[in-house]
């Protein structure tokens, strides 16, 4: 088990003739994962890395039942491409461009609400389930299948979770990365509760940073559950990385919340919070 | 990206928002002259452009400044040259600059307004909701602290894109203001033009503070502060041509014109490369756990081209207080043999005589250290940020 993609999703590529998309495309089907269709509508009809092409997400999802969308279309396009596969009928769609505008981003926030679907992303490394599906750009030699769940803002760190799980010999049963874009698709708490339901998942490794308060809300929803699995935190950054937008959140928001104040949170809710990056080692090591 | 007051308050002309008359001035003689242009017997305020807050608390770093804020209201038009001549080509600090403040090149001279009331209004990105907030307040002053100390003293009201400012909302803010109800007709126009200007600009933020009601019952916006999307520019190329790069540091500046992020702190000696925000935040936690600190840090993510990376990695490289460098690259995305590429062109162009630490992970980390390896750079490698951290730090310390 694992959460939300596994060998059986059928993957759809949006933008899969670009030349990043091919790259990582490639990369990915190497992978495992099991890639159906790609939509381009300059070489419809053909094949692109084997991967027979289609001219819509539509006539792609009639011919090949695909049930999930990898998007690799620049930002600007992010927002049409989203509004093609939610109307073909997808569920889960991953985003990676990064630099969605941010009244694109809510539209498409609201539209992928009104479809009942889940939008991974923008801004994002995507999704990755090892030895099963990659639908995302993570590296391939990094990723062990195991029993950890990790989810988090930012990719890099992301990344760095991953590493520090396999050096503990433990593995990752799914990876996601919810993107570190103003607008999120989808937020923490989702996937905290996706890992609880999934019997693959023993514990969590959740990466937060400061700025929007997307850690607060998963802190509240994690101090709700009743039989939680353990939750690993560490939150990052610092003020002068974000002094733009966090003028106006800190009204938004009820005042200035601090790095502190997001790791109190999650300490109240029963959380095991790092203060280093460097300390997960220890307390993974300690959790085995 | 930011503009001055002057910019904004002619965007919001353009959407029916009342502004005072004024006029942009760069030189003490031009301010004086312009105040005519405005009206022959004053008050008139000189508000120095600069893109920062809180203003008429400022200080000047100059003595010959002393005593004057960012904002002056003069009452005699004599005095007008002698304020500008003392405000411009000085620097202003601040509670939202660095204590080095920043440089006023130019100043905005409008019309003193007297009002019966103002009041805050500003229109917000809301992260958490997905939505656009408006944000409504009594009080003008502090407003970032009255937030945190009496948070229901701050009306919000949130909207989807699809939602209109309507009846119903206007009626709540002008109880919430304690407005007669005469006032609902301008002030239901006023918030739907400042609604239609945010969304139409593709704003992140955007600030009225103060909104002056004046005896007259018009509402008058006596600043302005608008925050755009950087992401939704290339929809407006007009506003793109109102940067003012002057604002910017100049490597901030080549570091973007290759599609990089490059930011300098105070203080510090370590230059950190990196691939994506997170990461950089993390490395600077760790750094300070160490007792060590960054001068500055380039985020390279996304990077595709081997030149491009070399190019940015000169800004960092020559910056004078880098006295070691920590390249902490994960990829994904970024392929590790093209940072190593970009680093060994770069030396190759500007040599080396500082510590160098790289850290690569992921895509095409092999390919990255073979090409390191094949050139014979007297780099340090590391298998984890802790000993490329420790490396560092201890040839540092060696070198001195």
């Amino acid at each position: 088990m694992s959460i939300l993609v596994n060998q059986n999703t059928r993957v759809l590529v949006q933008g899969i003739t670009g030349l990043q998309a091919s790259f990582h495309t490639k990369r990915i089907m190497a992978m495992g994962t099991n890639i159906v269709a790609g939509v381009s509508p300059h070489s419809a009809g053909g094949f692109h890395l084997g991967v027979p092409i289609f001219s819509s997400v539509k006539d792609a999802v009639k011919k090949t039942k695909a049930n999930a969308s990898l998007l690799f279309v620049p930002a600007r396009a992010v927002k049409d491409a989203v509004k093609e596969a939610l109307e073909a009928g997808i569920k889960l769609i991953v985003s990676i461009a990064y630099g969605v505008p941010i009244l694109d981003a809510l539209q498409i926030h609201k539209m992928v609400n009104d479809h009942g679907a889940l939008l991974i992303g923008p801004n994002t490394p995507g999704i990755i389930t090892p030895d099963e599906a990659c639908l995302g750009v993570f590296p391939e030699n990094i990723l062990h299948r195991g029993h950890f769940g990790i989810v988090s803002r930012s990719s890099t760190l992301t990344y760095e979770a991953i590493l520090e799980t396999n050096r503990a010999g433990l593995g990752q049963s799914t990876v996601v990365g919810i993107g570190d874009d103003m607008i999120a698709g989808c937020h923490f708490d989702r996937i905290i509760d996706l890992f609880h339901q999934d019997p693959d998942t023993n514990a969590i490794i959740l990466i937060g940073t400061l700025g929007g308060s997307y850690e607060e809300k998963a802190a509240a929803y994690y101090g709700t559950i009743k039989n939680k699995k353990p939750l690993i935190v560490y939150i990052t950054g610092f003020e002068s990385f974000h002094d733009d937008i966090g003028y106006a959140s800190d009204i938004i928001t009820h005042g200035k919340i601090t790095i502190e104040d997001k790791k109190r949170i999650f300490r109240d809710a029963g959380a095991l919070v790092l203060n280093s990056i460097d300390d997960l080692h220890e307390t993974l090591a300690r959790l085995k | 990206m930011n503009i001055h007051e002057y910019q904004a308050k002619k965007l919001l002309k353009d959407f029916k928002i009342n502004t005072p008359k004024g006029f942009v001035s760069y030189t003490p003689l031009e301010t004086s002259n312009l105040a005519k242009k405005i009206s022959f017997k004053g008050p008139w305020v000189l508000k120095a452009q600069i893109q920062a807050g809180a203003r008429a608390k400022g200080h000047f770093i100059e003595k010959e400044a002393e005593g004057l804020c960012g904002v002056e209201i003069v009452k005699k038009h004599k005095d007008i040259f002698g304020v500008a001549d003392k405000m411009l080509g000085k620097n202003l600090v601040t509670d939202q600059t660095s204590s080095k403040g920043k440089f006023v090149s130019r100043i905005y001279i409008e019309e003193y307004t007297k009002t019966k009331q103002s009041f805050y209004l500003s229109f917000v990105i809301n992260r958490i909701k997905a939505c656009i907030t408006l944000l409504v307040a009594n009080q003008t002053d502090n407003i970032v602290d009255l937030a945190q100390k009496k948070p229901e003293s701050i009306l919000r009201i949130h909207f989807d894109l699809n939602q209109k400012v309507s009846h119903q909302n206007v009626l709540q803010i002008l109880e919430f203001l304690h407005l007669a109800p005469s006032n609902l007709p301008k002030l239901k126009t006023f918030i739907q033009n400042t609604y239609k200007a945010f969304l139409s600009l593709d704003a992140t933020m955007l600030e009225i503070n103060p909104v002056g009601l004046t005896f007259d019952g018009s509402f008058t916006a006596l600043d302005a502060k608008i925050s755009f999307d950087d992401n939704a520019l290339f929809r407006h190329p007009d506003i793109q041509k109102m940067r003012d790069d002057y604002e910017m540091d100049e490597s901030v500046l080549r570091a973007e014109k290759y599609g990089f992020k490059y930011r300098e702190f105070e203080g510090g000696n370590i230059g950190l490369i990196v691939n994506g925000d997170g990461l950089a935040l993390a490395v600077y936690d760790y750094l300070k756990q160490m007792h060590e600190s960054p001068a500055c840090y380039l985020n390279i993510k996304g990077g595709v081209d081997e030149d491009k990376i070399a190019q940015s990695l000169k800004i960092l490289m020559t910056n004078p207080k880098v006295e070691g460098i920590l390249i902490n690259i994960l990829g994904g995305f970024l392929r590790c043999n093209l940072v190593a590429d970009g680093i060994v062109s770069a030396v190759n162009e500007i040599g080396l005589n500082i510590p160098l630490v790289t850290r690569f992970e992921g895509t095409n980390k092999e390919a990255a250290k073979a090409i390191l390896e094949k050139h014979h750079f007297p780099f340090l490698t590391a298998d984890s940020l802790q000993e490329a951290t420790l490396k560092l730090i201890n040839a540092m310390k060696e070198s001195d």
